[in-house]
């Protein structure tokens, strides 16, 4: 190890009641509760917007408050207010990245904000009868239990609420063609599609990661040990090691890379505490989603939907202070350079996104070289494709990642994706979207009112409390 | 004490230091024939956004390191050089100059006065520190 040598592992501490956590960052939130103590990342955010709520939604909630058809409207604030807390808590760095030069993903980005709040609600509506109403809805959270390569997983799930109705919300406030209280009928039916797969999915009352202090512990235990017994140990600095290690960069980027450059590919659950006090993390990696045309680079080289890798980290190697599993599926830890400390693996591939758990085999570290040499094609293949494309295509592609892919996976399981495209033209461009095109480069909207509003946390206009929870919108003047 | 051109986030803390001549790379085509030439780990990589995409290849084939003018550790190129364990300064500033980027307010002149600056500079990173990346000349 570099600079952690010598240091006792205190990330335990973190799961201690008391305990509030280390900061991220240095930058403070303020959203809605202006006048008051800035709220701070992590666990003492997640204590301070709960002890600022006014209903009991963001505590544990049972089964039959998840069944229930509706939010009432002081929930709604609630979990308005928490998401956008959750947004800033982790994306409102990640917001300076600037330009891609090679992807405008801020532009993509918002446009696919504001139609999936458009779009998703009757959607996610016929989604639900056609699965046999709430429970079944549930039922498609607690699969993922029993899963691996499976987008049912955080980032899908945290999507629908935050992006397709918080984002897309903020979004199209921002741009002034909603008003606060517009659309609650069809934001209701967004977040309560979210609350019943998350909850399905984690079993414990909660519905986020950052509710239990950042960790996303999913798969039943007898699961888990059929993925243990394949982790292969790895020395630092040894050919495995490497092998290892190369694979798994390899595979994240391209996983990127063919989700136009959002977390949508990756996956991470965790962190699980082995009887060796190691911590496990798996990791899924879609490196071939077959709805994206350009994936026939994926197709030419053979590779699988998915490939899951199982990694063991060892907290007293790197004096492991916190570690957070947050929820856009994405690890962090302080120190942040967990890489050295990783000491065992295992992948596994998944074919199909539907290949039955039996089918999903495991490859040895010996056998990654041949993945590999794939991988790498593929991500040449598609680099050079994607370079070719106008700027329309680009962004139009983009907006697609999002706006289908994130409740893709449980419109696959619920069996609605066909009838979604024939019957809801899922693929076609809203008009109202299409006509937003010529809008968001104006006066910098894309890339300056999407950070300083939907990141920043500071555009998610509350409810009025007195507002008619079936309103949709009314008049448009 | 070597001269301390450039300074930013760093990725993530480590003993690599990689020493190499800055490359600036403005659009796709610059990475693709970067990695024909045959140099890339010759280079240390100047970028202007923060995203992982635009360098992709050049991460793939072994980047030895990597300076860009915009983003954070969060960022998904600060996620990916991590991973690649790719000594990376993000959102790097000259240490002579008053200009910083701000989100969506910094112009051209801030990326390009940065580019001007360190590009064909034979420099090497130091990433030792928790928080703060180096870019300190090597001529």
């Amino acid at each position: 190890m570099t600079t952690t040598e010598g240091k006792r592992a205190t990330y335990k501490q973190r799961y201690e009641e008391g305990d509030d956590g280390l900061r991220f960052q240095d930058l403070t939130y303020v959203g809605n509760f202006h006048g008051m103590e800035p709220v701070t990342d992590g666990i003492k955010g997640d204590k301070m917007m709960k002890a600022r709520a006014k209903s009991g939604v963001l505590e544990k909630v049972s089964k039959e408050d998840v069944l229930r058809d509706e939010f009432t409207i002081p929930e709604l604030n609630d979990l308005n207010n928490y998401l956008a807390w959750n947004i800033w808590d982790v994306l409102v760095m990640r917001a300076t990245e600037g330009v891609s030069g090679m992807i405008p993903r801020q532009e993509y980005e918002i446009l696919a904000f504001m139609h999936e709040f458009y779009r998703w609600p009757e959607i996610l509506r016929m989604t639900t009868k056609e699965a046999g109403g709430a429970q079944a809805i549930m039922d498609i959270g607690a699969s993922a239990r029993r899963g691996i390569g499976t987008k049912v997983n955080a980032v899908h799930d945290w999507c629908i609420g935050a992006v397709g109705f918080g984002m897309g919300r903020c979004g199209l406030l921002a741009l002034e063609v909603i008003g606060p209280d517009d659309y609650i009928g069809e934001s209701n039916e967004i977040l309560k599609f979210m609350q019943r797969i998350l909850w399905g999915k984690r079993q414990d009352g909660y519905i986020l990661n950052s509710q239990d202090r950042y960790r996303c512990r999913i798969h039943e235990p007898d699961f888990l040990s059929q993925i243990t017994a394949q982790i292969e140990p790895l020395e630092a600095g040894s050919p495995k090691h490497a092998a290892f290690t190369q694979f798994k960069v390899a595979a994240e980027l391209l996983s990127f890379l063919d989700h136009y450059d959002c977390r949508l590919g990756l996956g991470d659950t965790g962190p699980y505490e082995l009887p060796d006090g190691q911590l496990l993390i798996l990791r899924d990696l879609f490196v071939n989603e077959e709805v994206f045309h350009w994936s026939d680079v994926c197709d030419d080289e053979n590779l699988p939907h998915c490939y899951t890798l199982a990694l063991t980290i060892d907290p007293e190697k790197m004096g492991l202070n916190e570690i957070r599993v947050n929820d856009i599926s994405t690890t962090f830890t302080r120190p942040k350079n967990y890489i050295e400390a990783i000491t065992g693996g295992a992948v596994f591939a998944r074919e199909k996104w539907n290949t039955p758990m039996g089918e999903v085999y495991p490859i040895k570290v010996d056998d990654l070289g041949d993945h590999l040499g794939r991988v790498q094609n593929a991500t040449l293949k598609l680099y050079s494709k994607t370079a070719r494309m106008n700027r329309r295509d680009l962004i139009w592609n983009g907006q697609y990642v999002y706006y289908v892919d994130m409740i893709l996976p449980h419109m696959r399981l619920a069996g609605t994706y066909e009838k979604a495209c024939r019957d809801y033209d899922l693929w076609e461009i809203d008009q109202r979207v299409a006509n937003y095109y010529y809008d968001i480069t104006k006066r910098g909207f894309a890339q300056e009112t999407v950070p300083s509003k939907i990141f920043s946390g500071a555009g998610y206009l509350p409810f009025s409390e007195d507002a008619d929870r079936r309103n949709s919108k009314g008049r448009w003047l | 004490m070597a001269e301390v051109l450039a300074e930013g986030y760093n990725v993530f803390d480590t003993a690599k230091s990689p020493s190499g001549t800055i490359k600036y790379l403005s659009a796709p085509a610059d990475v693709i024939n970067l990695i024909k030439s045959g140099k890339l780990q010759e280079h240390i990589l100047l970028v202007r956004g923060g995203t992982t995409t635009f360098l992709a290849p050049a991460l793939s084939m072994g980047a030895i390191g990597v300076i860009t003018m915009s983003g954070a550790p969060e960022s998904h190129l600060g996620i990916l050089s991590r991973e690649f364990q790719t000594p990376c300064v993000m959102t790097a500033y000259l240490t002579d100059s008053d200009s910083r980027y701000v989100v969506g307010q910094t112009g051209d002149e801030h990326f390009e006065e940065i580019a001007k600056a360190l590009d064909g500079r034979k420099v090497r990173l130091d990433c030792t520190d928790h928080e703060v990346g180096r870019v300190v000349a090597d001529d």
